[in-house]
């Protein structure tokens, strides 16, 4: 499994691009793409600041136990699919490959059978985008790792009230 | 560890594992109310009416950036019960960390144990060699009586060798020096597999 992920920039420029497609053509409210350990990977739309983090572990959470849920009925698609109704807004959430997820917020009053559809699309293109991450081998030219150790300890002390 | 160039972040997990009651949303919950307010997320926690959780406490600090990069972590701690082993091991997936919180008491051993053999076997499952994954222990619940002699604990679960903490999650005694250590070992950690190259 993976240990580390490095996403290049030109990577994430590609999955914004297929994120805002989706979001266009599916008239949807936010999308996160995150990881199967819940972090954030790329938002498309506007949430509050913290949010995105919230919604992509509590979306891993919900993939990996519906995953479970369908290993004991005999079920293992690993691009498996869910939604949740709500009165306002509902949210659809797809397996990536067992190793992301894709978590797409709409108003209710949108047609799932659109959603589902374009983030069926948006899924097919994203998977060949998700195979070229890299695990981490190489620093970038300007990281400083002693600076960076240095500046750990510092910020640790300020993170936390006395 | 996710590494995300575009937005110069560098996300860790770490995760609050242990035998049910040994005190390890206590902790998480004693982190967040210690952690500026300005640089955490909400504490989300999954848990039964009884308040015994049920799947993950969970919240988010961050920190100032550092060399052009801001680290983010990502905190969990796992349900203890038995009966939710199979929550445990979901919520190691990706971990970079781990605070084993034991319950001191004597009367809780065998749990200890238990709970220790469940974290080894749940990280081999998912992948991960052994001694891998950085690990402090945090003996917990020091201020009662009938408790373990630390070293004496320490033994009993195997853990020799690795860094070890006095606490009482309650109050929040030894919470923070403990996450301190573990955040400072993933750090290093995750600095030689950024620098190891390939060759
Ligand atoms: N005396 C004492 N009580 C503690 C301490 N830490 C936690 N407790 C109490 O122990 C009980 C369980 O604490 P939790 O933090 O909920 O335990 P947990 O490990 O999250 O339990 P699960 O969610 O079931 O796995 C609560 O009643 C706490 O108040 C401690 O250091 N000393
Ligand atoms: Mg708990």
């Amino acid at each position: 499994m993976n240990q580390g992920l490095h996403i290049p920039e030109e990577l994430l420029d590609r999955i914004d691009h297929i994120l805002a497609h989706l979001a266009e053509k599916a008239h949807t409210d936010s999308i996160v793409l995150a990881d199967i350990s819940g972090q954030v990977i790329s938002i498309q739309g506007v949430m509050d600041e913290g949010t995105p983090a919230v919604v992509a572990a509590l979306a891993a959470g919900d993939v990996a136990a519906m995953s479970e849920l369908s290993n004991r009925i005999g079920e293992s698609d690993p691009h498996g699919s869910f939604f949740h109704e709500g009165e306002t807004k509902s949210i659809y959430l797809h397996n990536i490959a067992g190793s992301f997820i894709l978590i797409v917020i709409f108003r209710s009053e949108t047609p799932i059978g659109l959603v589902r559809l374009f983030a069926k699309r948006a899924v097919e293109q994203l998977l060949p985008v998700t195979e070229e991450f890299e695990e981490i081998v190489g620093p970038p030219a300007d990281y400083a790792p002693d600076d960076f150790r240095k500046g750990i300890t510092q910020e640790l002390d300020d993170t936390f009230t006395e | 560890m996710f590494i995300n160039w575009k937005l110069r972040e560098i996300n860790l997990k770490i995760v609050y594992y242990g035998p049910s009651l040994s005190g390890k949303t206590s902790s998480l919950q004693y982190i967040h109310q210690r952690t500026r307010p300005d640089r955490r997320g909400e504490l989300i926690s999954l848990k039964t009416r009884e308040d015994r959780t049920l799947y993950f406490d969970y919240m988010q600090f961050e920190m100032g950036e550092i060399s052009g990069l801001k680290p983010r972590f990502n905190i969990y701690t796992v349900p203890g019960q038995v009966y939710y082993r199979g929550t445990r091991k979901l919520v190691l997936k990706g971990v970079d960390g781990i605070v084993f919180v034991a319950d001191s008491q004597i009367r809780r051993l065998n749990e200890n144990i238990a709970a220790i053999n469940d974290l080894f076997e749940d990280l081999e499952e998912l992948g991960f060699k052994p001694d891998e994954v950085p690990l402090i222990l945090q003996c917990n619940k020091r201020d009662l009586p009938e408790i373990m002699p630390v070293l004496a604990l320490k033994e009993s679960l195997g853990l020799n060798g690795v860094p070890t903490f006095e606490s009482v999650a309650v109050d929040g005694a030894g919470v923070l020096d403990g996450l301190k250590n573990i955040i400072s070992q993933v750090v290093t950690k995750a600095r030689g597999k950024i620098y190891s190259s390939p060759a």
